[in-house]
């Protein structure tokens, strides 16, 4: 297991490749299990440091992270930045770098903004430091253990015992909203037409702009995968005919006062994914969100909880496996 | 002191000369210049100029100061001491210091202590786009010209100030860009930006705001020098305004014919610039529109920040880079070594259209013009660090990259 992982950071998904995605999967199924077992922990990080520096406040992902490194019997670190030094003049470099200085092996960043956790690879790489760097989510840009989660999740339900991404191909994942805001869609855009779903896009043209299909196609020459599946849809229904999958994403109120959407309601009423637009779906279709959710926005209040359709608790905990699995990977398994 | 360089490479766009000859400096003048100079004062200084390259001086449109107000970031001292190191003997800068130049006084100051740094006044009080400042006092007091180095958003401003500046014959520089448009956007809109996932800034945020001034420039007539030109589509549009004879110059940066988008994908916060890169299709149309002269000059457009400032995320970093030091190396590296651009051609796009553009008289290699020259060594390498650089600020993306092509000297 994990014998030919060779990637020291976990920054995007966008030059993974399919042999990799595979090895995330087996590795998190092993860790599932581990998680089925009356004594949820095992010692694979003992004596490592796996610190989250959540420079952008979030209590989801930083636990979930938490909890992974505890299961995995590592000690952790947090970085919380209404305490931080970074009002006082000191740079996120500073900020690595302390934590460099405290021994840690694994830092696991998350910003608002897109690139943050690339600059502190390279600077850790300069400084030949041998810390691994997980992207917890920046800005717009990637979001790799959701949609890794994602991912696991969806082969989880084609396959419990043997996930992998083979049993993707030519499912038909429909993603729906703020296509444009979404780190999640960007980091599953690139997992799932690896895994040679069809991946079809929808949302109003402002928060799908058109530039998502040129992203793809500029991004398809130079790549070792076989050619990506990419639709946009600008109504909904077509998006989802026949879909395997539906995932939502979170709509932000925001996006109102940029002139991107009149109305929250008009947004539900073109976009939100209802029990009545499920019947296009395949049946036995199901829904993911990567949370948290605007009840009666991206999706009717009683779907999200109505277990036939919603995969939304299941994602969590998968998230523990996964993130389990990252971090045993680019920490644990090379040393 | 007198010196005598021999067997120079001599470029001179002002005269078209590209020739191997010797020159004589005496007390600050070009003595003479020969094939073979015999004749020179006892104590001269002789300097072998095999492989060196001797041009005008180097003119720059427009850069930033850091004092007054931001002297951590560049004082006058170190900007004029990071000019002369980059080849410049001409040194135009922007207004939008603190307090800005917008009044006699400032400008008073800043020439008594550095005679070589000549400021734009500002068009507006404050540089806020608001209210016209005491245009021709400022013009008597000695500025190169107008710009705010900001856009004015009111066009019924913009119109005012056009006509008002007819009789004071000073050049003014404007900057075609709709905040509006641009909202938070801190790279060129595009596939690229989708993918790095950064907010994108769309190339009709300065179309629209040209395409308004064209129209503006054309009721009033007063010639107009339009900065930081970064689109393709702005290329065009220049184009078609000169063809129709409207009285317009333009320039674009050093960092928008080197750079693009592409480049954005190592998030340094040197790339975050204002304009943004342009997409390789925009740097390319740049080429082009320096290469057919619809784009008269290249400019820096220097911009000093501290490491404090920068050494955080793309999207939180403060617009700008430096370049005085590294424009000349970077541009004959990628524009004349390449074989694109003859070296006369860059050398015109540096020093004599700039010059031009500010309705000045371009520096020459003649005998009997003053001696502002810049002697340039094409071949030597040096690494780009803070203890290379005069500047007190190191923020460009080539920190720490080996660089070929050296300034030797600068006379002015």
């Amino acid at each position: 297991m994990g014998s030919i992982w060779t990637r020291e950071h976990i920054i995007s998904l966008a030059d993974f490749l399919p042999a990799e995605y595979d090895i995330v999967l087996q590795t998190a199924a092993s860790f599932q299990e581990v998680l089925s077992r009356r004594v949820k922990k095992v010692p694979t990080l003992q004596g490592q440091v796996v610190a989250n520096l959540f420079f952008e406040p979030s209590t989801r992902t930083r636990n979930s992270f938490e909890l992974a490194a505890k299961r995995l019997s590592a000690d952790t670190l947090s970085f919380a930045p209404a305490s931080s030094s970074l009002t006082k003049g000191e740079t996120i470099l500073d900020t690595a770098k302390t934590y460099l200085a405290m021994g840690t092996n694994i830092m696991v960043i998350r910003h608002r903004e897109a690139g943050v956790p690339q600059a502190i690879a390279q600077e850790m790489d300069r400084l030949q430091s041998q810390v691994s760097v997980l992207n917890a989510g920046d800005g717009q840009h990637e979001h790799p253990s959701q949609a890794l989660l994602d991912l696991f999740t969806i082969c989880s339900v084609l396959e419990p015992k043997q996930p992998k991404i083979e049993l993707l191909q030519n499912k038909k994942v429909t993603i729906v909203g703020d296509i444009l805001h979404s780190r999640v869609a960007r980091s599953n855009i690139w997992s799932l037409t690896a895994a040679g779903a069809e991946v079809h896009l929808a949302g109003p043209p402002t928060l799908l702009p058109k530039l998502f299909a040129d992203w793809v196609s500029e991004n398809q020459a130079n790549s070792a995968i076989p050619e990506r599946k990419l639709f946009l849809h600008w109504d909904v229904e077509p998006a989802l005919k026949d879909a395997d999958f539906v995932m939502t994403l979170r709509l932000q109120r925001e996006r109102m006062t940029q002139h991107l959407l009149p109305s929250l309601r008009e947004y539900h009423q073109r976009y939100g994914i209802t029990r009545a637009r499920l019947k296009l779906c395949k049946s036995g279709v199901k829904v993911l969100h990567p949370g948290p959710v605007n009840r009666g926005v991206e999706i009717s209040s009683d779907l999200m909880d109505d277990p036939e359709f919603s995969l939304i608790s299941q994602q969590v905990t998968s998230g523990v496996a996964i993130r389990m699995a990252l971090l045993y990977l680019i920490g644990g398994a090379k040393s | 002191m007198n010196e005598l360089l021999q067997q120079v490479r001599i470029l001179d766009p002002v005269s078209g000369t590209d020739k191997t000859a010797d020159v004589l400096i005496i007390d600050g003048y070009i003595k003479a210049v020969e094939n073979q100079i015999y004749e020179f004062p006892s104590d001269i200084q002789m300097r072998n100029c095999h492989d060196l390259i001797l041009g005008p001086g180097l003119v720059d449109l427009y850069s930033h100061s850091g004092e007054p107000g931001f002297e951590e970031r560049e004082t006058l001292e170190s900007l004029q001491k990071a000019a002369i190191s980059g080849g410049f003997t001409r040194l135009a800068i922007l207004p939008n210091t603190s307090p800005p130049i917008d009044n006699p006084a400032a400008v008073a100051k800043l020439q008594k202590n550095s005679p070589r740094l000549i400021p734009w006044g500002a068009i507006t009080q404050g540089v806020q786009g608001q209210q016209m400042t005491e245009m021709a006092e400022l013009a008597d007091a000695g500025v190169v010209g107008f710009a705010d180095g900001k856009p004015i958003v009111n066009l019924a401003l913009l119109r005012r100030v056009l006509e008002y500046l007819q009789p004071l014959g000073k050049p003014i520089a404007l900057w075609a860009s709709y905040p509006e448009l641009v909202g938070n956007g801190v790279m060129r809109e595009g596939a690229d930006s989708i993918r790095f996932g950064l907010s994108g800034n769309p190339a009709i945020g300065e179309t629209s705001a040209l395409a308004a001034l064209l129209e503006v420039v054309a009721a009033v007539g007063t010639p107009v020098h339009i900065m930081r030109v970064s689109t393709a589509r702005s290329v065009q549009l220049i184009e078609d305004a000169r063809s129709r004879g409207l009285p317009i110059t333009a320039s674009t940066t050093w960092m928008h014919l080197l750079l693009d988008t592409e480049a954005i994908a190592s998030y340094h916060p040197s790339l975050r610039l204002e304009p943004p890169l342009g997409t390789p299709n925009d740097r390319l149309a740049l080429r082009r529109g320096i290469k057919q002269g619809i784009i008269d000059a290249i400019a820096i457009d220097h911009t000093p920040y501290t490491y404090e400032e920068k050494t955080v995320a793309f999207s939180e970093a403060p617009p700008g880079a430096i370049g005085l030091e590294l424009a000349l190396p970077l541009l004959w590296q990628n524009l004349v070594a390449t074989g694109e651009f003859s070296p006369l051609e860059l050398w015109r796009l540096l020093s004599t259209r700039p010059a031009e553009c500010l309705q000045q008289t371009p520096p020459t290699i003649n005998p009997g013009s003053p001696a502002e020259l810049t002697l340039f060594s094409p071949q030597e390498t040096w690494q780009v660090n803070i203890n290379n650089l005069c500047s007190l600020s190191a923020n460009t993306p080539w920190l720490g990259k080996e660089l070929t092509g050296r300034i030797v000297q600068t006379w002015c």
